[in-house]
């Protein structure tokens, strides 16, 4: 019998992901001298975009306000125009390094198993919803709760509604468009609850989505009960203290059909199980140097499976710069031994992204994107080395859902041994 | 006439159906759910006890024992995992130890093999994670863990390559005796004539039997369990199932490896009236926390994926209750089956058909009775050379629907197909994984939905969740009404 050994493919850079990130990154990686290969497990490039067909997508990039499916297109475009290869309906179940070479293992319908050698792995594989299980929300499991992402798709890309009566948990972006998606759409949308005494969302979403609408948005509130037999029926929200806990007295019900979560998003790095990539256990994703280079040399990450992004935008600003280290890694030129200077969140820092310097390879002013732990209509960020400061930025409306940024020039640096902390200042 | 209509497609019911099946003799299992193994075999901590716990002399103690020897070749004919984990109980103060001394004594006279007594140092030194101030350990090697519903839906397609029967959307509302036989009438409409019946319906076994039994020797007191998974992960967090010292309310919660690397957390213990409500109660859930730290340390609370809760079976006779009726010997009662009625399970079966339904030996055997089940190997189990056989053989397991789990839509397509099928997501996820990762199914549902759909030839608004009527949609928009 003849034995199929599935088809086996060397490349330079393999790109896990045709999404915003994954296109974004393939396109600055790619020159003439190497090869790339963009594996996307979907039957179109786009990812989430394709879904999100409301505007306010460029902004920052091409200074337009464009559907995200506007947004993808121009990249799929110049993707196409670049003759960059890829796959689609392709899924990669995982990354090893046995020796010199990743290996990495695709399947897809056509070439049955694709084993690709590379010799760096751009993960731009974007993010998932959490869900029920993960936020431990109580009651009945019924049928008619799901995340706000899977509405959304059902809705924009199947074109079938998920239910005639709806509620919110959580008000992060998803949620909000998805709040005035299903009111277009004919749903009655009851009421968005979030735990948080402010949004999560983006600020110009909770006026276009909600207040548009008459939607009400329930601030520190949260479901605190699911009533149903077969279909969901009723849920309770309750008002919670400053511990989040629930406050006797303050049950509020509402006959509703279906309830979506919009309670956060994950980094997906599940491709690298069985690698030693070391995570933040606060984004969830890679820790990365400024290049983008994760603790495995030759795997750099990006977009949503890094950190998850308000804005595309962003996501392809840092994408592009992932992909150009990578094609500079695969042509030599980042030198392979690190010297990594740590950028630490101080007070009312959530996290930074990059998690660290490489002074090794640090001669362009490096952007590092951060996010705040409260919500203040003024502050000050201060970044450190020491107790020496070496730049202030004033911020006006601040908040946890909106990434902020601030750029650090070689030249700034006091010595190349002193960690760079960053704080938030509020009067 | 049929010779045998057993109600209820748990685990008990079905392991019923394959040891009957055994002979030559007609078999119907009624399920009056979408799908067997939905209630206590779908919810429970998926341990095959030792039989350290059960009071000796009692029915639970001689069938939890026997069980558990049971599930090794059960295992190996019916192809479900099983893992041989072994399990720490642990003491953590004076009177805790000298309720081990007396559990220790308990395990030895239930006949339970391989029992110790261990002093913390060496329970520390087996199980890294085992909590601090530990004083005594009961380490009980023969304990092991299954998949509990593969267990029920392979046992029950056994049996169906055996001859038996089986409906699914199939409600007893009421059982008539006649003369020499039973009149069993199914959701109002249907009735079925069968000589014997054997009520395994879990916590409905009290009402069917008062169809034939005025003066019930017991009533079912639903206890629900609430649980919490970890996902799979944390796979080696511990090895073994940790239990507490028991106490009047039960075994405890308990930390338990599963057989495909999650680890579960709970159950609590909680009386009701209500045979259907499964909800979880935050509170509960902070009493699972605060318990299952009292056996291991660094539990990785941030790992969790999924609560559930189920309904214990447990009823007001403090024992299996397995018998005959009175005035009508041919309806068996099989009622009481809560912990460890898992483990018990095969015992309860051979009991029930060897002692009870055979003891004059004159059922004819089956001379051509095929104890083993036909069962492709998972690709997210098979080598690389494997996988491309598949392929090879169904392009359709190039096609990966779930990530998480590595569930094809080769393996999808073939459940919806397959002999005991309930093609509803839920269906879905109970036999070939998909959903059970870590996105729950916030990836694959869609596709599944869509995979669903196509194969039955509905529209995908009316491809349900779970039971019926559960669909995941609403409507179709942007079409003609």
């Amino acid at each position: 019998m003849e034995r199929n050994e599935g088809e086996t493919m060397n490349v330079d850079i393999v790109v896990i992901g045709g999404g915003a990130s994954g296109l974004a990154a393939a396109l600055s990686a790619k020159d003439e001298t190497n090869s790339v290969i963009v594996l996307e497990r979907e039957h179109v490039l786009g990812g989430i975009l394709n879904q999100c067909i409301h505007n306010g997508f460029g902004l920052h990039v091409f200074r337009e306000e464009l559907t995200g499916p506007e947004y993808a297109s121009r990249f799929i475009e110049k993707f196409h125009a670049e003759n960059i290869d890829y796959k689609l309906d392709t899924t990669v179940l995982s990354i090893n390094k046995p020796d010199d070479c990743f290996i990495v293992e695709a399947y897809n319908n056509e070439d049955g198993a694709l084993t690709i050698h590379a010799k760096a792995v751009i993960l731009s594989s974007g993010c998932y919803e959490r869900t029920r299980g993960q936020i431990k929300l109580p009651g009945a499991r019924v049928a008619g709760i799901m995340p706000a992402g899977s509405a959304q798709r059902y809705l924009n890309i199947d074109g079938y509604l998920a239910g005639k009566d709806v509620f919110i948990l959580g008000s992060g972006d998803i949620g909000l468009i998805m709040a005035r998606r299903m009111t277009l759409e004919g749903a009655k949308v009851h009421g968005v609850a979030e735990l948080m005494p402010y949004s999560n969302g983006l600020t110009r979403n909770i006026v276009q989505c909600l207040h548009d609408f008459d939607i009400p948005l329930y601030l520190s509130h949260t479901v605190t009960d699911i009533k149903g037999t077969k279909r969901l029926e009723e849920i309770t929200i309750q008002e919670v203290d400053e511990n989040y806990q629930p406050i006797a007295g303050t049950e509020k019900k509402f006959s509703v059909d279906t309830l979506l979560l919009s309670v956060g998003l994950v980094p997906d790095t599940m491709v690298f199980e069985s690698m030693d990539l070391t995570l933040s256990p606060i984004t969830k994703g890679a820790i990365v140097d400024h290049t983008y280079q994760s603790n495995i040399p030759g795997i750099f990450a990006c977009g949503n499976a890094l950190h998850v992004h308000d804005l595309v935008d962003w996501v392809t600003i840092e994408s592009e710069k992932a992909g150009a280290s990578a094609k500079r890694y695969v042509a030599g030129e980042i030198k392979e031994e690190r010297n990594n200077l740590t950028i630490e969140p101080r007070e009312g820092i959530r996290y930074t992204v990059p998690q660290s310097i490489d002074m090794n390879n640090f001669k362009e002013p490096v952007t590092v994107m951060f996010r705040v732990t409260n919500k203040y209509d003024v502050g000050t960020f201060t970044v450190k080395q020491g107790d020496t400061i070496i730049q202030q930025k004033k911020a006006r409306f601040i908040a946890p859902a909106e990434m902020e940024s601030l750029m650090i020039k070689p030249e700034q640096l006091i010595d190349q041994t002193t960690p760079i902390t960053i704080e938030l200042e509020v009067k | 006439m049929l010779d045998y209509v057993i109600i209820g497609g748990g685990v008990v019911g079905t392991l019923i159906a394959r040891e009957l099946s055994k002979y030559e003799v007609s078999i119907l299992l009624l399920e009056k759910e979408n799908d067997i193994g939905n209630h206590a075999t779908l919810a429970n901590s998926a341990i095959i006890h030792s039989g350290h716990d059960p009071k000796p002399g009692s029915l639970k103690a001689q069938l939890c024992v026997r069980g558990n020897t049971m599930y090794e070749t059960l295992a190996k004919e019916l192809k479900i995992p099983l893992i041989f984990s072994g399990a720490f109980v642990v003491a953590r103060d004076q009177e805790e130890v000298d309720t081990l001394d007396l559990l220790y004594q308990r395990a030895l006279h239930n006949g339970v093999k391989e029992v110790a007594l261990l002093d913390a140092d060496e329970a520390q030194n087996r199980e890294g994670n085992l909590a601090d101030g530990v004083l005594k350990v009961l380490d009980l090697p023969t304990t092991k863990v299954t998949y509990p519903w593969e267990v029920a839906i392979a046992a029950l397609e056994n049996a169906l390559l055996n001859g038996a029967q089986f409906k699914t959307n199939a409600k007893v509302t009421k059982i008539s005796p006649v003369n020499d036989h039973f009149i069993v009438e199914i959701n109002q409409q249907e009735e079925i004539e069968a000589r014997y019946v054997i009520n395994a319906a879990g916590v409905y076994a009290d009402e069917l039997a008062s169809f034939v039994e005025d003066d019930l020797p017991y009533r079912i007191t639903p206890r629900r369990g609430e649980y919490f998974v970890l996902d799979k992960k944390v796979k080696g967090f511990v090895e073994r199932v940790l239990y507490p010292v028991p106490s009047d309310k039960g075994k405890g919660v308990l930390v338990v490896p599963q057989v495909h690397g999650n680890i579960l957390l709970g159950p609590t213990s909680e009386f009701q009236d209500a045979k259907e409500n499964r909800d979880n109660h935050s509170d509960h859930l902070n009493w699972i926390r605060r318990d299952s730290e009292k056996l291991a340390k660094n539990i990785p609370f941030d790992q969790i994926i999924r609560t559930f809760s189920g309904l214990r079976a447990t009823s007001t006779y403090h024992d299996f209750y397995i018998q005959p009726a009175k005035k009508h010997p041919q309806f068996i009662h099989v009622a009481g089956i809560d912990s460890p009625g898992l483990t018990a399970a095969p015992a309860i079966a051979e009991y029930v058909v060897k002692t009870l339904l055979n003891r004059d030996q004159r059922l004819p055997k089956k001379t051509d009775f095929n104890p083993n089940r036909v069962k492709k190997k998972p690709f997210y189990e098979s080598h690389f050379e494997e996988k491309l056989q598949l392929f090879k053989e169904d392009h359709r397991h190039g096609h990966i629907v779930c990530k998480c789990e590595r569930v094809t839509e080769a393996e999808v397509v073939a459940a919806i197909h397959s002999p005991v099928a309930s093609p509803t997501i839920k269906g879905i996820k109970k036999r070939v994984r998909a959903g059970s990762g870590l996105c729950q199914g916030g990836y694959c549902e869609n596709t599944i939905v869509k995979i669903i759909a196509r194969e039955l030839n509905i529209p995908i608004s009316e491809v349900d969740y779970y039971e019926k009527e559960t669909p995941i949609l609403w409507k179709e928009t942007k079409v003609k009404r």
